[in-house]
């Protein structure tokens, strides 16, 4: 696992050696320029001063052996001897005669720099070992680079316990999160985080916020999914103690087929609740398709046939929508167009009509569905959308559930339902859903 | 003995009527709080058992409404909410029992005899006239030492002229008594059940009381 904290201080000591060296470097090289001129001239100034003392009796000057404490080699040339005389003895003879000026050369195997004056007959050779620039240059840049190479241990440590202060807010995150339990959805606390640090607190506060919506509205379709399974697990049980104490084979029947009919309710609520925890957005997982309304709508209304020639319930369905295609999902809209069809089968007395009428309205598929039924008063037409609703009209098996599923499917497809008063008196139901926008913008 | 019964569930409307019909009581079922109203007010009911999830007005708005009005009829809520607080409102409110769905037949019967019992101002389970004995929990009936098989309806007729000592009752009253709204009465539906009773009981069991109508033989 890779540490924040170690890889900062190692990157941060390694500048810090790196731009220690550098400037060492830097300081040796511009160092080794200065001394070469001030010793160059050091170098000029003593043959000058030799060639002031006028001529030189060579005889009177006796060479010396090697004294490493002489900075300077002193060599002087007279035609009037066959050697020349030298400061001090270095190496094996003399140093060649150069011509007058600077250069560098190499004399018993090292590496000097000489200055050369004739005056008159006599040569002055003053020289030097280069060595003696390179050690005072090395030195004046080693000055500079040890208090860096001492400070490191210590700005290690300093570093050490810098980042980690630096770092301590994420840990405080960390912990916060660690501590609660996976229900506590209360935000981890963001006050007086260091900027880098907040985005993240935010956005995880930001999640953690969505998903105590999601839990919440979980949490209440259960309670209200349990709530209202007491209503038919009531029924069902005053339905099985009737049968149990029922006297005689008809009386027994009816109990019996009461029982039926209050399976069937609850069959039918548990299905529908699992339809709608089905449709929760979030469940919402399949890719949207292109789905002809016109098409998925008359199969809706064949389906419905059967219920509707037992209840003597006319059907009708006429589609003029031209194949109208919406975006989304087809299983969804069919559980839409069923129970809203389906309804308005059931409703509707014996004798009456039911029809359904499919057509395109600009940038909408627009399905009517108008039944003879009893309608829905209109102060009862908003909450009729509401989960576990039920209308006072409505009659004793519904689960309250089938327009709140109707209004759920529309919104995911981004569409209306609306109540109104069918011509005839009963209900109309008006689904409206947006057109495929690339089949819309064909049509303009 | 006439319950109201307020139910907006048919099926378990249906079945709770039933269950009470069976047990000898005349049940009247409404649907919703405002027609629960308007037949308190019109009927002496000896029990209301009521739901309080109703459309048009809530139970509870219903059962504040009547202890207001000082209508002391027994109360039995049934209803879904279970809460302990839900319990508390609903009691505080002026309900006499308390009954959380999904609940036994037996129990909701059980209850409605105790109410009904406490209401008439007796403690002991078992009516005492005499020498008439009636047990209203196993509706067995006991004359002279001697256990004798009465139906639903003479069985309500015995239990409502023994519901005070001393209790006299007019033919009308009676037939309110017995019957529910929804169940056609012949007119001398209530002289039958009395002849019926008799027959079974002796003569001296129900006394006429002239002009005023029927009580029980003392003693």
């Amino acid at each position: 696992m890779t540490s924040i904290r170690r890889w900062l201080l190692a990157a941060l000591l390694a500048a810090l050696a790196v731009a220690g060296l550098a400037a060492a470097a830097a300081t040796y090289f511009s160092a080794r320029d200065e001394v070469d001129t001030l010793l160059d001239e050091e170098l000029r100034q003593v043959a000058l001063s030799l060639r002031d003392h006028a001529v030189l009796d060579l005889r009177r000057l006796e060479s010396v052996a090697a004294n490493p404490d002489q900075r300077v080699l002193v060599q002087i040339w007279d035609p009037a001897f066959d050697r020349p005389y030298v400061s001090r003895i270095v190496g094996d003879g003399p140093m060649p005669r150069t011509e007058e000026g600077y250069v560098t050369l190499v004399h018993a195997g090292r590496s000097w720099r000489a200055f050369a004056l004739y005056t008159g007959r006599q040569l002055i050779q003053v020289a030097q070992p280069t060595a003696l620039r390179t050690e005072l240059a090395a030195r004046t840049a080693w000055r500079l680079l040890m208090p860096v190479l001492v400070l490191l241990p210590f700005l290690g440590l300093a570093g050490w316990w810098i980042v980690g202060r630096g770092l301590a807010p994420l840990g405080r995150i960390t912990s916060a999160v660690k501590e609660r339990s996976p229900t506590a959805l209360t935000p981890v606390p963001s006050d007086g985080l260091p900027q880098e640090i907040r985005p993240l607190a935010d956005s995880l506060n930001d999640l953690l916020a969505r998903l105590d919506q999601s839990f919440s509205l979980q949490r209440r379709f259960a309670a209200d999914a349990a709530h209202e399974l007491r209503t038919p697990l009531t029924a069902l049980n005053l339905q099985v103690q009737l049968a149990e104490r029922a006297q005689g084979d008809e009386d027994r029947a009816r109990a019996f087929e009461r029982l039926r009919q209050g399976i069937r309710r609850a069959t039918r609520l548990v299905q529908q609740l699992l339809t709608m925890a089905r449709l929760d957005p979030d469940a919402a997982a399949a890719p949207p398709a292109a789905v002809e309304v016109g098409t998925l709508v008359s199969s809706v209304v064949d389906e419905a046939r059967t219920t509707a020639r037992e209840r003597s319930v006319e059907l009708a369905c006429r589609d003029t929508s031209g194949g109208a295609t919406v975006s989304g999902s087809e299983d969804a809209l069919r559980i839409l167009f069923n129970n809203v069809v389906d309804n308005a089968v059931r409703y509707t007395p014996p004798g009456g009509r039911v029809s359904v009428a499919c057509q395109r309205d600009g940038d909408n598929v627009q399905v009517a569905i108008e039944d003879t039924g009893p309608g829905i008063p209109e102060e009862e037409r908003d909450r009729v959308f509401d989960r576990f609703y039920r209308g006072r009209s409505a009659a004793g098996s519904g689960t309250g559930l089938g327009l709140a599923i109707v209004s759920q499917v529309a919104e995911m497809h981004r569409g209306r339902v609306a109540l109104e008063t069918a011509p005839a008196g009963g209900l109309r139901v008006l689904v409206r859903l947006p057109v495929l926008a690339a089949e819309s913008a064909s049509t303009h | 003995m006439r319950i109201l019964l307020v139910e907006d569930d048919s099926m378990i409307g249906e079945s709770v009527s039933e269950g009470l019909k069976a047990e000898g009581y005349a049940v009247d079922w409404v649907r919703d709080g405002q027609e629960a109203e308007v037949s308190i007010a019109a009927t002496p009911y000896s029990l209301v058992v009521l739901d309080l999830g109703l459309p048009r007005r809530d139970g509870i708005d219903v059962l504040k409404g009547l202890r207001e009005r000082h209508v002391d009829v027994p109360v039995l809520v049934m209803t879904a909410r279970d809460t302990v607080r839900d319990r508390i409102k609903g009691l505080d409110a002026g309900a006499d029992d308390y009954l959380v769905k999904p609940f036994d037949l037996d129990e909701l019967t059980a209850r409605a005899r105790a109410l009904i019992r406490r209401a008439a101002g007796r403690s002991e389970p078992v009516i005492e006239r005499g020498a008439l004995i009636i047990n209203p929990a196993t509706r067995e009936v006991t004359w002279q030492g001697t256990a004798v098989a009465l139906s639903a309806r003479e069985y309500a007729l015995l239990a409502a002229l023994a519901e005070r000592p001393g209790l006299v009752l007019s033919r009308a009253q009676l037939e309110e008594k017995l019957y529910g709204w929804n169940e056609s009465v012949g007119s001398n539906a209530v002289e039958v059940h009395i002849h019926n009773v008799r027959k079974k009981l002796g003569d001296g069991v129900i006394r006429n009381v002239r002009g005023l109508g029927y009580t029980l033989a003392s003693e």
